[in-house]
């Protein structure tokens, strides 16, 4: 493990990558992270002079679709230099020590960068029979969680498991999985939710925190702003069909071929606040609603316990072909303007749409 | 007697933890925990069924789409509909990609770096493995994560996204290929075939599959590059074919369904080393020594129900049996049941073992990349990839398939157009499985007993060559 003030440039230098291709990172993460042209100088400048902050991936109750997600990463020289630059001093999965080597390991980054290190969660904790759910190295996930969140500066909660539960905490929850900010309360947790998030938004963040020191603007539910600020919906590429009311009433029908709305179908992009209809998956290539197939809203809190998933949304006012461009205009006028507003009425919309399935699930 | 404790286990999908009697040095009994458990069968249990093709993806973040086809292929038959032929397709070469992928990772990323550990210092290669498969550092994770990455944008163009597809529905698959997609596909093919040809094989994929026998193998492998014949020398230097050997009988449910049946037949290679038909029926689960509640062993008729204060217990994991036997799963299986010549030799010689699951494993990736080729091409682009889906009506199913690491059924009973009852038999479950009520231990259990941990004790690599060398999956073994 190297030195406290080891740099991440030095670390990558030794890693064999050219500074050209350290310049090419700095500017293609400035773009990634929507920062101005000045950012990539006061990157490269960050990234020179500061020391490598340490990060520990710890994995709980989960399926490691996030690592999963976040090693495909077509950010800019992911393959080598994020994961030098967050070296990933512990990591379950990937890394080259095993058992009591890896505890060891634990303990010591622990010690020895005492304030310093990222915590990075992936999974949550399992809270029923004492947390015998999840054991890790003879104790129960939770303790470890706790154990290592105590000397992090900050956390980052990897995912829908780490930020609101996930699907193993769906009813009725057999094991009480529990997102982490109910278990560690004392910490700033930045949440990355998603199933999995996308892999460019998971660098993107990373290399935030560890390039500037600090925290991305996050919203009210913790969320950086960078990345979660817009609903599926607002930048849909099917959108015009939904405002013109062109709808998919069936799997592959002439309307699916013609690319149709999939509101239909049970869509959730309208409810959903994420980045895959700008970003994308699988190096950009695509996302859901481009495979044909509706949103599921899985990054949304809750996303598992509301109903079907191919149940459409009542909740959301539609534009109907018989409305004119005037009122069209004015409803999206407001929605745009007030972002935030409309994000709270939302929620609060969908707070009482899961109530109501709360009453059906008991009569 | 000393009894070691080997765990938490790095670089294998999920926790996993192995404990040891060890007597003069040698393993005398195994026992193998998983020690996760979600609940996914009771989550499931009660919603709308085609919740199942959400809910069950999430199982496993790189058995995805495995997941998503058993559960689509068992509300195949709760609607008795006939899947789109391009459907079946498209969903095979994108199957095709994630067991490739799985593949993979499992060499570059999780088995070789082992190699790369300092108890071999005083090796003559163990520099070269050092340098080119060391966790995260060797330059071998350079060549296969991206290529890794590019095979995977099949899943972008199939499937949107990729882990946790929602493309795979009972009657096909709801993305439409249209010309642009398929010859995008043909080129991320033709990419991984050239990334196989030139740093996996050093050789073509033709002459890599022209090879029957382990005579054969052995004079192919002296003086070639790449890393297939890197992995061959080293294994050989160690005898990996006397470690970890499987107790010989290996099942596939069959593999990739076409219109014409399936690219690798369904079988069971039995005692007599021929292939036999498979028994499906006689698959059970026993939870002597599972943290589980003892309901039907018919896992079409069983429930999943945690029992955590169970005294003979110590895994979440049940313990799954054909005809009261345990059974290895796994590409080696497939290969074997497919008759494959040079897995087939491998195998009757010297049974499974570490080295010949390995090579059953790049083999088999050599053959899916041809057949993804095939299929991509054999698309006809202007019929439908997507039947439609009917009401099910009441009734008990099942989804047979072949994920990376083996045989993966879901158990579906349908009432009401909700989910009465779901069960789930992962590959990690059939390998991983522990001690049933006579006191037999699951394959990998019986695959450790014998072996020589010298004074290593839990720093032994043995153990950690045999137990990733059935390449576990521990977040499906006991979902």
């Amino acid at each position: 493990m190297g030195a406290a003030t080891e740099t991440f440039y030095s670390v990558i230098r030794r890693q064999g990558i050219t500074r050209r291709s350290f310049h090419k990172f700095c500017s293609l993460t400035a773009t990634s992270l929507g920062l101005g042209p000045l950012a990539a100088s006061r990157i490269a400048n960050a990234l020179e002079t500061k020391p490598r902050v340490p990060v520990i991936w710890m994995h709980g109750l989960e399926c490691t679709c996030c690592s999963e997600s976040f090693i495909r990463s077509a950010h800019p020289l992911v393959k080598d230099a994020v994961l030098s630059m967050i070296s990933l001093d512990y990591d379950d999965t990937i890394m080259a020590a095993a058992g009591h080597q890896a505890e060891a390991i634990l303990d010591e980054t622990r010690a020895k960068y005492k304030g310093q290190y990222i915590l990075a969660v992936e999974g949550n904790p399992p809270l029923n029979e004492g947390g015998m759910f999840c054991i890790d190295g003879g104790k129960p996930f939770v303790e470890k969680l706790k154990m290592m969140a105590e000397d992090a500066s900050a956390i980052i909660a990897w995912g829908a498991c780490a930020s609101w539960g996930c699907v193993q905490a769906a009813k009725p929850n057999p094991t009480q999985a529990t997102p982490i900010d109910k278990v560690i309360t004392n910490k700033p947790i930045i949440k990355v939710p998603g199933c999995p998030p996308i892999a460019e938004v998971m660098t993107g963040v990373v290399t935030f925190i560890t390039t500037f020191g600090r925290l991305p603007e996050l919203d009210r539910q913790g969320r950086p702003k960078m990345f979660y600020s817009q609903r599926i919906h607002d930048k849909c590429y099917r959108r015009p069909h939904f405002d013109a009311g062109q709808f998919v009433e069936e799997w592959d029908d002439d309307a699916a071929r013609k690319g149709y709305c999939l509101y239909k179908m049970g869509c959730k992009g309208p409810t959903t606040y994420n980045a895959c209809s700008t970003v994308r998956w699988n190096g950009g290539v695509s996302f859901p609603i481009q495979s044909g197939h509706g949103c599921i809203g899985c990054s949304e809190d809750g996303f598992w316990d509301k109903g079907s998933f191919y149940d459409r949304l009542t909740t959301i006012n539609q534009f109907g072909i018989e409305k004119n461009a005037d009122q069209v205009g004015m409803v999206a006028a407001g929605a745009v303007g007030a972002a935030i507003a409309a994000h709270a009425a939302v929620t609060a919309v969908k707070r009482l749409a899961s109530k109501r399935d709360d009453a059906e699930h008991r009569s | 007697m000393t009894r070691i404790t080997i765990g938490p286990f790095n670089r294998v999908e999920g926790d996993l933890e192995v404990r040891l009697d060890v007597e003069g040095g040698r393993v005398m009994r195994a026992e193998v925990t998983a020690p996760l458990y979600r609940g996914f069968e009771q989550i499931l249990e009660g919603r709308p069924v085609l919740d199942a093709l959400v809910l069950a993806p999430r199982i496993c973040g790189i058995c995805s789409v495995s997941q998503s086809v058993s559960a689509a292929t068992a509300l195949r038959h709760a609607m008795a509909i006939e899947a789109a032929p391009n459907g079946l397709l498209a969903t095979n070469i994108a199957h095709a990609a994630e067991n490739a992928a799985d593949h993979l990772t499992h060499f570059y990323i999780f088995f070789m770096p082992d190699f790369a550990r300092e108890a071999y210092a005083p090796h003559a290669w163990h520099e070269a493995a050092r340098e080119r498969f060391a966790a995260t550092r060797g330059s071998a994770s350079r060549d296969a994560l991206p290529a890794r990455a590019r095979l995977l944008e099949t899943m972008g163009i199939i499937a949107g996204k990729w882990p946790h597809s929602l493309a795979f529905q009972p009657g096909g698959t709801t993305r439409a290929i249209d010309l642009g997609s398929r010859v995008r596909l043909l080129s991320i093919i033709a990419a991984f075939r050239s990334f196989l040809e030139t740093i996996v094989f050093a050789d073509t994929l033709e002459n890599v599959l022209a090879l029957t026998t382990a005579d054969e193998l052995d004079a192919w492998r002296d003086g070639r590059g790449g890393d297939f014949a890197h992995f061959l020398r080293i294994a050989d230097s160690l005898s990996l074919t006397d470690l970890g050997r499987g107790t010989g009988l290996l099942m596939s449910y069959g593999a990739y369904e076409g219109v014409d049946g399936t690219l690798f037949p369904r079988g069971l290679f039995g005692p007599s080393a021929m292939i036999e038909p498979l028994p499906v029926k006689q698959i059970s689960e026993d939870v002597s020594h599972a943290w589980m509640r003892d309901l039907s062993t018919d896992p079409a008729q069983s429930s999943t129900i945690p029992d955590p204060d169970k005294a003979e217990a110590y895994s979440w994991c049940k313990a799954p049996r054909l005809s009261g036997q345990p059974i290895e799963v796994g590409a080696i299986a497939r290969q074997t049941v497919a008759g494959q010549p040079l897995i087939t030799d491998l195998v009757t010689r010297n049974g499974t073992n570490v080295r010949s699951r390995v090579v059953a494993r790049l083999i088999e990736t050599a053959r899916l990349a041809l057949a993804m080729e095939q299929w991509t091409r054999a698309l006809r682009l202007s019929e439908p990839f997507c039947n439609a889906s009917r009401e099910a009506p009441d009734g008990s199913h099942v989804g047979l398939v072949e994920a990376a690491r083996g045989s993966l059924g879901h158990w579906m009973a349908v009432r009401n157009g909700k989910l009465e009852r779901y069960q789930i038999i992962a590959p990690t479950t059939w390998n991983f499985s522990p001690r049933d009520s006579s006191d037999v231990g699951g394959p990998l259990e019986q695959a450790l007993v014998g072996t020589d941990v010298g004074d290593a004790g839990p720093r032994s690599v043995a153990i950690q060559h045999i137990v990733r060398s059935f390449d576990p999956c521990m977040v499906c073994t006991a979902h």
